[in-house]
């Protein structure tokens, strides 16, 4: 064994908070740099400098006087462009969260059939919604008076997937959470089932916007974002501030359930709590722009290749891959293809699958 | 039982470091049925004992990674460990499992900064003094040239060896090892016996081993529990434990024993070569059955 003898305390490769401050800042500015081309792209350009002007007299509460620039940067791209990120970026979070829960790579909140149980809990709830005559604006996907309502059903959609995947994987006292092979089996089988009930419901009710909620079903940006999106960001900061203070407790149960508890953690309950919280933010993501599949696979993956499996540096990484990868691919999905739009998760399983393979096959992707 | 219990620790001198009592367990059938003992500190404790015997599932109930369904496992100054939160438990007891997590990613001197994960804050960010223990567990184990290597570039010798590092880098009073020299040749099973050996006296440990290797625990330890279908059939010093007679009950196999200097014994089984023993002759691989039978013949 050739090895490198007598290196100074520091190069021991401890993560530091220093490392950890320095990447986030990093991949922060080159969101920032994903940003700026987004809103300059489409079908109006908007150049860099112009749309800055805008944004920094915006800020300090100028007026843009009637700026027709002004009204596409304020009143889409912009929050088309924060919500993909936003999206994006929660995805990409719960995939670390259930991969290094679960100790598997393939596990994501798509294929644990989490986002599409929370696209059953929003459907279900437009129908409710429609029946009860309550104010649901452009079908699917699109809730009305009730900012709360539309993200609580998806969660509850995410939540009682999540627990049904867990009884059929066979999780029980003595053998919490059965195992993960089995959970993973569970959560494909059970979101087939799932998004065939999803077309069926959609597909039974008379919907004049077919095609909407087609693009909803595949995960879709185009839709205005209104005031349902605050409790969304909420549910997300939140939620990934939670994941991130429980990330060195994810470490050591990614090692080994008995190794962790041996060390110290409260498996149980940091499973549980990281459980809930992943299935919090896909749903309230999914709430708004349906599932989007292979964000939770494909950045995670990423940041492990660059970062190696510590959850500390991953989950504020992840978090800005997330949302750079989405924030391109939705910009590619509403220009490639002017002026018709692609919804965002056909840009992103077509961009995600060769990734993918091509991961798979490469050396370092198979460190996990 | 006081009685016994008293005895237990008049043997060594020391006081108790963990007190087991009436410890059962079932999983479909009981697998341990009331068992106690006292560990003390700088004194390596064996648990010997057939396959299946429950040895293994003794120290997971010590550690409470299985609670016990009846009985209780007291610290020191008599704290029961059910009171104890996961972190202040790891903070008393550590344990080198037998088959530790071990990622590829890792270096030798991160896998056993683990070990002090019950002592940092929330994110486990470590300070100048956690990593002047970790380097002082190393070198304790020989590792410290290794400390940049990958933890999968490691022999299995120094895998063991790293997996004792990390136990004391939780810098505990108790320390559980579960096959500590499985699969390893001999000349490394007898040096790790020995590093475990004077780990335990010089940080005053409470050390407890369970193995197949009989004759390794006759030479290391200070003291033995012979276990068998989840009941310890006798304990105390190691050579009052394992004689012909308790080995020959619970094993079916007659054994040499040879007393060493410092009330340590050697142990070997005398291996006949009849086709009574039931196998093809080399005598060594006496199958599971084969030993359970005498035990059930004698006992009942």
């Amino acid at each position: 064994m050739n090895l490198p003898a007598g290196k100074a305390a520091q190069s021991s490769g401890a993560l530091s908070k220093t490392k950890i401050a320095a990447f986030t800042l990093a991949l922060l500015g080159a969101w920032l740099l994903a940003l700026a081309v987004s809103l300059n792209i489409g079908s109006v350009r908007i150049p860099v400098g112009k749309a800055l002007a805008l944004v920094l007299r915006r800020l300090s509460g100028g007026d843009a006087g009637g700026d027709p620039m002004a009204a596409v940067l304020f009143s889409v791209r912009l929050p088309r462009a924060l919500l993909g990120s936003l999206v994006g970026a929660s995805l990409a979070v719960a995939g670390t969260a259930f991969q290094s829960l679960l100790r598997n790579p393939l596990a994501d909140p798509y294929v644990l059939g989490v986002s599409t149980g929370a696209s059953l809990g929003t459907i279900l709830y437009s129908i409710f919604a429609g029946w009860l005559g309550l104010a649901v604006a452009g079908g699917v996907g699109v809730g009305g008076g009730f900012v709360f309502a539309r993200p609580v059903a998806a969660f509850l959609g995410a939540a009682l997937t999540v627990g049904a995947v867990y009884v059929i994987a066979g999780g029980s006292r003595r053998r919490p959470g059965g195992d993960s092979q089995r959970l993973l089996l569970a959560g494909i089988v059970l979101a087939s089932f799932l998004s065939s009930i999803n077309v069926f419901l959609l597909t039974s009710v008379n919907q004049a916007d077919i095609r909407g909620i087609f693009y909803w079903l595949i995960g879709d940006l185009s839709r205005p974002v209104d005031a349902s999106v605050y409790p969304v960001l909420g549910l997300v900061f939140g939620g990934v501030f939670l994941l991130f203070l429980l990330s060195h407790n994810l470490n050591l149960i990614s090692l080994g359930e008995e190794d962790a508890l041996i060390l110290g953690v409260d498996v149980r309950k940091v499973k549980t709590a990281v459980y809930v919280i992943a299935s919090v933010i896909t749903g309230a993501v999914v709430s708004v722009s349906g599932p989007i599949a292979y964000i939770g696979l494909i950045c995670p993956h990423l940041g492990r290749m660059m970062f190696g499996g510590d959850n500390r540096i991953l989950v504020p990484t992840v978090f800005l891959f997330g949302a750079i990868f989405t924030l391109l691919a939705d910009t590619l999905a509403r220009t490639v293809l002017s002026p018709a739009e692609l919804p965002v998760g056909i840009v992103t399983a077509l961009a995600g699958a060769p990734l993918f393979i091509y991961l798979l096959h490469s050396k370092r992707g198979s460190s996990l | 039982m006081t009685a016994i219990l008293a005895a237990t620790t008049g043997a060594d001198g020391g006081g108790a470091m963990l007190e087991a009592r009436d410890l059962r367990f079932d999983y479909r059938r009981p697998i341990v049925k009331g068992v106690s003992f006292r560990l003390a500190a700088g004194t390596v404790t064996g648990i010997v004992g057939p396959n299946g015997s429950g040895k293994t599932t003794i120290l997971r109930l010590l550690d409470r990674i299985l609670p016990p369904l009846g009985g209780e496992v007291y610290l020191r100054g008599g704290v029961p460990i059910s009171s104890l939160k996961r972190r202040e438990i790891a903070r008393e007891i550590a344990m080198v499992p037998q088959n530790g997590g071990v990622s590829d990613y890792q270096t030798v001197f991160q896998f056993a900064m683990q070990g002090r994960a019950p002592h940092l804050s929330r994110l486990g960010f470590e300070s100048a003094e956690d990593e002047g223990i970790v380097l002082e567990a190393l070198e304790m184990t020989a590792l410290t040239r290794y400390r940049d290597a990958r933890v999968s570039e490691l022999s299995g010798g120094e895998r063991q060896r790293l997996g004792l590092a990390r136990a004391l880098a939780q810098d505990t009073p108790i320390l559980l090892l579960d096959e500590f020299t499985a699969n390893l040749d001999v000349n490394y099973q007898v040096e790790l016996m020995r590093l475990v050996r004077d780990i335990t006296r010089r940080k005053n440990l409470a050390t407890l081993i369970v193995s197949h290797e009989i004759n390794l625990l006759g030479a290391f330890c200070d003291r033995a529990i012979l276990v068998a279908q989840g009941e310890a059939l006798c304990q105390g010093g190691v050579a009052e434990v394992l004689t012909r007679e308790n080995l020959r009950r619970v094993f079916g196999l007659d054994f040499s024993i040879r007393h060493l200097p410092g009330g340590k014994v050697e142990v070997l089984p005398v291996i006949s070569t009849d086709d009574a023993t039931g196998d093809d002759g080399c005598g060594c691989g006496v199958g599971d059955a084969g030993r359970m039978r005498p035990l059930l013949a004698v006992g009942k």
